[in-house]
């Protein structure tokens, strides 16, 4: 290089390759440090820790349902960010905007397609994935908080897709939001300001579509990026994901450098005889960091580097959820009902599915159904790890110990989801009582 | 900020210069955020609705002749008439907000399933409440007004 200095060729044939090591600082690694550092210098790979538990990586565990819930997210963001170019959020212009995507919009059914699809996948992955935490007892401290977290994000996901179905203004829609509006103003005390406030009149109409489309796409959007983003880091700060006490065995042979490693290992640490555990000293490459996953060096444990391991996992997940999202897409197209007729609701006038358990339990009373009930069910969920306290089975699915519990859950989901199937396919015409058989 | 100054500062008095200076802080900065959410909300809530208007003329009673049940959709109220008495009802389902189908035996509301009767009685279903009647009136020109800000007791006929 030196002596070539002032060659002006060989600035330029180099440039491509120097412009390439500002952007990527790391070549393609090779070695356990090429690959944290690759981990640790690279914007969108360092949310991830440099190693990554072997239980964690194991696909039965968590199903994947957490990522498949973020990346149906990130569909929904782009499709949507697309439609926004289409859209009016005028009671005028709304539904013939629907129509033009069908007519005079390039992929326009498609994007269409792909957003609502996605929008129902997301209901489905995030209450899966919940039950997932469940079912294998992933709530327990530490990782209480993150429960709630996720509690919220499901209310979120939901309030989400409620305000989107509405943005179409067909018949669906105007139904919708009359019917979930008036639910609102059950609520006790502050239930007619909070019905005002959501309709910004005292009937559904222009306002009503402005405040819903402005929750849609920018408040709600937000609130929660920020949330996913903490949930993200608390599983971090939480020490990864949970997982059995055995999963953090290793024999004993190898243990001689382990550092902070968590209690069970570090017992057998101490018992093999004379290992220095020094417990303040569990700083590594990512400086100080608390938890299991710091560490000394590279010492032989459970785990494995997230380069390339748990990122081929995601990966693979991703391609699942893109694939699934386009199949869908290109056989199904997304509902579109008729245009708003303010004298004649549909009969049944039904709202998506994931609301139909709602619908069946209002029927029967609008503040036990609509409020009391949903309320409830919301708080528990919220308080479940303050309950249920007990460290045991955790990391594991359907674990012995925790058979109260599970059954409990159990119960709740399978009574959501009757409730559903019941929405679905036994009410008729005035909801009346009909066998689909 | 020197070691010196910390300890100077735990000596003294309980009430420092510098508690009074950060309580005072904190108490502007909580209050600052409690106003502006408040403030917030405020501006949210519209001051002016753009709605339709309570009273409104229905025509005149000839274009009602007896026998008819007829659901007006803008104003959202079935007229009725029996022989020479008149009344407006809400088609607004007292549940949640459907417009009820009107039809001769009563009226029936797709969302949930509630029933009423020809009076606007529930029969059935989740409305808590009956369909609530409005105030009709003759106007000078001859025309009927229904005024949905005055409900009147159910059964109150007005005769034309
Ligand atoms: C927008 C919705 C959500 C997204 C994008 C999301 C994403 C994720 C991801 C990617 C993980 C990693 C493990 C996995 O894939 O299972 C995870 C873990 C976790 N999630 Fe969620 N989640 C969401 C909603 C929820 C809900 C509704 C709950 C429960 C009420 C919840 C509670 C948890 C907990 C406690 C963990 C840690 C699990 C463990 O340590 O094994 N999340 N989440
Ligand atoms: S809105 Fe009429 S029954 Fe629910």
């Amino acid at each position: 290089m030196s002596e070539k200095k002032n060659n002006i060729f060989s600035t330029l044939s180099s440039m491509p390759a120097a412009i390439w090591s500002s952007v990527f600082r790391n070549n393609l690694p090779y070695t356990d440090l090429g690959r944290s550092k690759t981990s640790f210098n690279n914007f969108f790979l360092h949310i991830h820790p440099v190693k990554v538990h072997r239980h964690t990586l194991k696909p039965w565990f968590t199903m994947g349902l957490g990522l498949i819930s973020l990346f149906l997210f990130l569909i929904l963001v782009v499709t949507g960010v697309l439609l926004m170019f289409y859209y009016v959020p005028s009671t005028a212009q709304a539904y013939d905007r629907m129509l033009d995507l069908r007519g005079s919009v390039a992929f326009g059914v498609f994007l269409r397609n792909m957003h609502r699809w996605s929008a129902h996948g997301m209901v489905a992955a995030v209450f899966l994935h919940m039950c997932r935490v469940f079912f294998t007892g992933s709530y327990k401290k530490p990782r209480e908080f993150n429960w709630v977290i996720g509690v919220i994000l499901f209310l979120l996901t939901l309030f989400l897709s409620f305000t989107g179905y509405l943005l179409p203004w067909d018949q669906l829609a105007f139904w919708a939001i009359t019917v979930g509006t008036a639910i609102a103003g059950y609520a006790p005390v502050v239930g007619e300001q909070m019905r005002f406030l959501l309709l910004g009149d005292t009937t559904v109409g222009q306002e009503a579509l402005l405040r819903f489309y402005v929750l849609h796409v920018a408040v709600l959007p937000v609130v929660m990026v920020v949330l996913i983003a903490i949930h993200f880091w608390r599983i971090r700060k939480d020490g990864g994901l949970s997982r059995p006490e055995e999963a953090d065995i290793v024999e004993p042979a190898a243990v001689g450098t382990v550092l902070a490693t968590p209690a069970p290992a570090m017992a057998m640490a101490t018992a093999a005889g004379g290992i220095n555990v020094i417990e303040k000293k569990n700083y590594g490459i990512q400086g100080l960091v608390r938890g299991p996953f710091a560490k000394v060096g590279n010492v032989p444990d459970n785990s494995v580097f997230s380069y390339p391991n748990l990122l081929l996992a995601e990966l693979f997940v991703f391609i699942l959820t893109v694939l699934g999202v386009l199949l869908v897409s290109a056989f199904f197209n997304a509902p579109l009902e008729e245009a708003v007729n303010v004298l004649h609701p549909p009969n049944p006038a039904k709202a998506p599915w994931y609301f139909l358990g709602l619908q069946e339990m209002v029927s029967y009373s609008a503040f036990w159904g609509g409020v009391g009930i949903p309320a409830i069910e919301v708080l528990v969920l919220l308080l479940v790890p303050y309950f249920d306290r007990g460290q045991k089975g955790v990391g594991k699915w359907f674990a012995k110990e925790r058979l109260l519990a599970n059954t409990l859950f159990l119960t709740f989901v399978v009574v959501n989801i009757v409730l559903i199937i019941i929405g679905t396919f036994f009410r008729g015409q005035n909801w009346e009582f009909v066998s689909p058989f | 900020m020197s070691e010196k100054h910390n300890a100077q500062e735990e000596s003294s008095e309980p009430i420092s210069r510098r508690k009074v200076l950060a309580w005072l802080t904190s108490m502007g900065i909580m209050g600052s955020a409690v106003v502006s959410v408040f403030s917030n909300l405020v501006f949210i809530k519209p001051r002016a609705t753009y709605g339709q208007p309570t009273r409104f003329s229905i025509g005149t009673p000839d274009d009602y002749p007896p026998g008819t049940r007829i659901a007006l959709g803008d104003q959202k109220v079935a007229i009725i008439r029996e022989g020479s008495k008149m009344a407006a009802i809400s088609i607004t389902c007292t549940h949640l907000g459907c417009i009820v189908g009107v039809s001769e035996t009563g009226f029936a509301c797709p969302c949930h399933g509630s029933r009423f009767d020809q009076d606007g009685n529930v029969t059935g279903g989740p409305a808590p409440k009956p369909l609530p009647w409005y105030e009709l009136s003759m106007a000078p020109n001859g025309e009927l007004e229904v005024d949905k800000g005055k409900e009147v007791t159910a059964g109150k006929w007005f005769t034309v």
